[in-house]
């Protein structure tokens, strides 16, 4: 409130209120979100809902966007290798220990954010973050360990080449992304995982895990104070100084509109992403492209009419069966992001998708009606909370905004952005971050019947506004 | 809407049914609106707050501070009232600003012996249509829409569900919306065409998926309980898409969403609001076969009302299984097989013992995701998995229905090590009713009192929960009332609930290349005789 002073001017009716109850708060029948900052830079963040479980977790600034070409694939082999054993436990007792409390540990990695977090009871919060601490400092990483784990990696790679999604969608960052740490994939490629150090491990936790960099989240039957003091004692190891005063930067990411097919005739559906480079997280463009890719929306052809009507997309394809699914998406990074759609179909449909699809798109450019985009506000408001139920979802997103923001986005003013959204603010967006750009193209399967990239490219305008 | 059958790893094995950890689609919570809309009109009038123009680094300046409410500790209470029809509503309040709402019905594919089985896939396909009050689906998400909701249906075996999630001020209008959803639905000729269609994909996709869980699940149920009550098909089978007409639709409905079976539960709602709501919107609106008794077949008789019959037996699929990849890089080839055993239902006083044993012995794929605590340390893994590394997978599960329950052992492997596989599987199973480590079973009721609690943070979950317990017994018994039991279950409960599960006839489902697989009266003997070497000798061939 104290802010809103100065150049701004406040709209009438919060004026109005302002002088009937210069103090009005809204009240959320939600827990607040608390945060303290440690010494060393490390935040604490946490809700407190009284249930009889809890999540807690650590959320760290770092992931493979912050990797060389050599050492990619480093966060991920860290991440398999923190429940291997530590200085106080070996991997077996940590092992026990979760199984017996009756708790879940788990851990990912992906290009920018890398998470270890413990679902337990109530009563076992300090064990919890006992664990967690001891995990990011005291890893053993014994050769024998990491000799082991290189093979179940490279298990795991095989596992994700199964997965055409994926796939997909490490080929649109190569493209997309190519020459920058962003183009590279999470899983490192093979010759890496086999060539991984134990030194560039130690290396790259002495590099990256500071104190500023992290946040020890928690949701569920949490107490703030309590969690704080457990921070303080279990991570007094970290620091906030930086080694040889070399402080990792990030580079900035640059977007090459470009195309990647990958045809197999022999596949029975073609499964192809085409994006545009989107915003950052923090960026205020972000809520409208949210937006505008609920507009899109989402369909699978079990669903049949759809039960995302909102999406013309979706009756199209419903209709003249222009795809086995779709999914529109709004990835973002730090300073960039990839705005577009991914979808699955059969070979010989795919110029028909695409055609739609950037009509679709142009539609957005240009005359996409209010009426449209008030169903898409409402849904993006109800799919934004459709995730924060049970502890860890909430703890998900505390420690993710934490870490994009610096701040949990309360949830009336994430709606009130959401509310601001008209046809003309996606209009502008979309202009701005569609119409007539280069798109980023990455397609696997029988896709000879994508059209080639000139005429893909030339439907990112139209002749006629 | 395709349902997913879930491990069943929870105490209260049908929470999870559909709505558990991986991916399940789930009636979720929406937002509220705004609470202020000051900030909102960020376009209009000169000179105002532009927030389309501040970073998400920074609040907005003038939205007022929200003040959370603090945390709510204890057990609440579930509130019961059966209306003048006889139909139930149960509710429980709930922190947050969004409720829970559905109709859980006594009705799914269990009761569809004297009708072409398939009408409750039909059922959940149709779900949110064209009602006597909304006009087609779009006119259903628009209202819901403006409710600040999200809706689902779900079909299972024993039980069908509709529900709603939204802003719990509108509960009202939810209840409006369900009971013309449940009660009133015309299932117009678009969507009847458009409904056998979308089951024929899902058939296709079904065929194609390299994941045949969910198929053996169908498979080990039709073995297990042949040709009566859960042994019926849940998917609808090929033939039948093109037999299932509106008039045997209205026909089952009738029979089967009669007020008595019905139970409307609530969470995060204020009960006596969501009794008037009923009352106005499930008692004193007919249903549409009430109204126009014509859209009924003549002659069909009532609910089929025979209690399950576990049979046992078995159902192999012979399939060629080897190219299942959908892409470039190759899956291996694999035979699936799931040995079942006749469990209990969950009134039974054994329920919460076959709950324990079927956390302890665990399992799950050979290669799955996820780090300490998904149940290193079950006997699946321990002693199979981490043992027998040609495995890709060896997971228990337990089913309990009102009357019956089928406990299974899912395993998968290359069809060349059929035997193998029967071999280890058969030797766990047996191992059930041997000697028991004090530590492996505080450990499993531990992981399933943390189960239990951690599927129940879920709002979608806790209603579900109330609904079917209210259903089946008239009222919900909290978490803590399992919680103590689990506490209470020793290892000699669990050794006599396993040598009685040994007893009884077992059922087999297979599918894949099954050259190798063993006959099932060698497996039933060998479950009989666990001191002969489990089967080694009768049947390995070398």
């Amino acid at each position: 409130m104290g802010m809103a002073v100065g150049t701004y001017k406040l709209p009438r009716r919060c004026r109005s209120t302002a002088a009937s109850a210069a103090f009005e708060q809204t009240l959320a029948n939600t827990p607040p979100t608390r945060v303290t900052v440690l010494d060393s830079g490390l935040r604490v963040a946490s809700e407190d809902t009284g249930a009889p479980t809890a999540t807690v977790g650590l959320w760290v600034d770092t992931g493979s966007r912050y990797e060389t070409e050599s050492n990619n694939g480093v966060a991920h082999f860290l991440e398999h290798m923190a429940f291997k054993g530590t200085s106080k436990r070996s991997q077996t007792d940590l092992e026990l220990q979760v199984e017996n409390m009756g708790a879940h540990l788990n851990a990912y990695t992906s290009r920018e954010q890398t998470v270890f977090y413990a679902k337990c009871f109530r009563e076992d919060i300090g064990q919890a973050v006992d664990i967690l601490s001891d995990i990011i400092q005291n890893s053993q990483f014994g050769e024998q360990e990491i000799e082991r784990e290189r093979g179940v990696i490279l298990r795991e790679m095989q596992e994700v080449e199964m997965n055409l999604q994926e796939v997909v969608f490490d080929h649109l960052h190569a493209v997309a992304f190519q020459g920058t740490p962003l183009g590279r994939t999470i899983l490192g490629p093979t010759k890496n995982i086999k060539s991984i150090s134990r030194q560039d491990l130690v290396d790259y936790i002495k590099d990256h895990y500071k104190g500023p960099r992290m946040v020890l989240a928690g949701a569920g039957g949490v107490d703030h104070q309590e969690l704080v003091k457990l921070a303080e004692k279990y991570f007094s190891g970290v620091s906030y100084q930086y080694e040889h005063g070399k402080i990792p930067t990030i580079e900035p990411c640059r977007f090459t509109g470009s195309e990647v097919r990958v045809r197999d005739d022999s596949m029975p559906l073609a499964h192809v992403a085409i994006a545009v480079e989107g915003c950052g997280w923090t960026d205020p463009d972000n809520i409208p492209l949210m937006v505008a890719s609920t507009l899109v929306g989402s369909w699978d052809r079990s669903q049949g009419g759809g039960a995302n009507l909102a999406s013309t997309l979706a009756q199209n394809s419903a209709v003249d069966g222009l795809c086995h699914s779709f999914q529109s998406f709004n990835t973002c990074y730090k300073d960039t992001g990839l705005w577009g759609i991914y979808w699955v179909g059969e070979p010989l449909q795919q110029e028909d998708m695409l055609y739609n699809i950037q009509q679709e798109w142009m539609r957005l450019c240009t005359n996409i009606t209010e009426f449209e985009v008030e169903r898409a506000k409402n849904l993006l408001k109800t799919n934004m909370l459709l995730q924060l139920d049970g502890t860890t979802p909430v703890c998900e997103d505390i420690g993710r905004q934490m870490l994009c923001y610096n701040r949990r986005i309360p949830v009336n003013e994430l709606e009130a952005r959401i509310e601001a959204v008209t046809a003309d603010s996606i209009k502008n967006a979309c202009m701005k971050y569609i119409y007539d750009r280069c798109p980023a193209v990455a397609a696997v399967g029988p896709v000879e019947n994508l059209p080639d990239y000139n005429r893909i490219r030339a439907s990112m305008y139209w002749l006629r506004l | 809407m395709c349902f997913i059958e879930f491990r069943v790893l929870t105490l209260i094995s049908w929470i999870l049914a559909g709505s558990g950890v991986r991916g399940a689609r789930r009636v979720l919570p929406t937002p509220s609106r705004p609470a202020s809309s000051a900030a909102a009109d960020g376009g209009g009038g000169g000179g105002l707050v532009d927030i389309s123009q501040i970073p998400l680094t920074e609040p907005i300046p003038g939205l007022p501070t929200p003040v959370g409410s603090a945390a709510v500790y204890g057990a609440t209470e579930t509130q019961v009232t059966t209306l003048s029809n006889g139909l139930r509503v149960a509710s429980e309040p709930k922190f947050g600003q969004h409720c829970t709402v559905g109709v859980v019905a006594d009705a799914g594919s269990r009761y569809e012996v004297a009708y072409p089985s398939g009408i409750s896939h039909f059922l959940e396909k149709l779900s949110f249509g064209a009602t006597k009050k909304f006009k087609d689906r779009n006119d259903i998400m628009l209202t819901l829409e403006r409710l600040g909701g999200i809706c689902d249906c779900q079909q299972s075996r024993d039980v069908s569900i509709h529900a709603a999630s939204a802003e719990a001020r509108h509960v009202d209008g939810v209840v409006d919306l369900l009971s013309d959803v449940v009660l009133r639905p015309l299932f117009t000729e678009d969507e009847m065409q458009m409904t056998r269609m979308m089951i024929q994909y899902e058939l296709e996709d079904i065929e194609r998926n390299p994941n045949k869980e969910a198929q053996l699940m169908e498979m080990i149920h039709a073995a297990a309980f042949r040709e009566n009550t859960l042994g019926l098909p849940k998917t609808c089978p090929a033939n039948n898409v093109d037999q299932i007409s509106r008039r045997l639709l209205y026909t089952y409905l009738r029979h089967h969403f009669a007020p008595s079976r019905l139970v409307v539960a609530g969470v995060g709602v204020e009960h006596q609001r969501l009794v008037d709501a009923v009352q106005r919107h499930f008692v004193d609106e007919p249903a549409i076969w009430e109204a126009e008794p014509e859209l009924v077949l003549p002659g069909k008789t009532g609910v089929d009302t025979s209690v399950a019959q576990f049979t046992g037996g078995q159902v192999l699929i012979e399939q060629d299984l080897s190219d299942v990849s959908l892409g470039p890089s190759p899956m291996p080839e694999l035979a699936h097989l799931v040995l079942g055993l006749e469990s209990c239902s969950h009134h039974s006083a054994d329920f919460v013992t076959t709950c324990v044993l079927s956390t302890l012995m665990g399992g799950g794929g050979s290669f799955s995701a996820g780090g300490p605590g998904k149940g290193m340390y079950s006997r699946l893994y321990t002693n199979v998995l981490n043992r027998h590394h040609w495995m890709y997978n060896a997971t228990a599960f337990n089913h309990a229905y009102t009357d019956s329950g089928l406990f299974c052992i899912y395993s998968s492997a290359h069809p060349s090590q059929l035997r193998e596989l029967c071999d280890v599987i058969v030797r766990e199973l047996t191992a059930m009713a041997g000697p028991m480590d004090v530590v492996e079973l505080e450990r499993a009721k531990k992981q399933l009192t943390s189960m239990l609690l951690m599927n129940l943070e879920a709002r979608p979950v806790q209603f579900e929960d109330i609904g079917r317990q209210v259903l089946a017994t008239g009222h919900r018994k909290q978490p803590k009332h399992y919680i103590d039991q689990i506490s209470r279950v020793t290892a000699d409960d669990v050794r006599s609930v396993a040598s009685s599960m040994l007893r009884a006839k077992p059922a087999m489902a297979a599918l894949g290349s099954l050259a190798k697989l063993p006959a099932l009266s060698d497996i039933e003997a060998a479950l009989l005789n666990p001191g002969r070497a489990p089967g080694r000798r009768r049947y390995s061939l070398f």
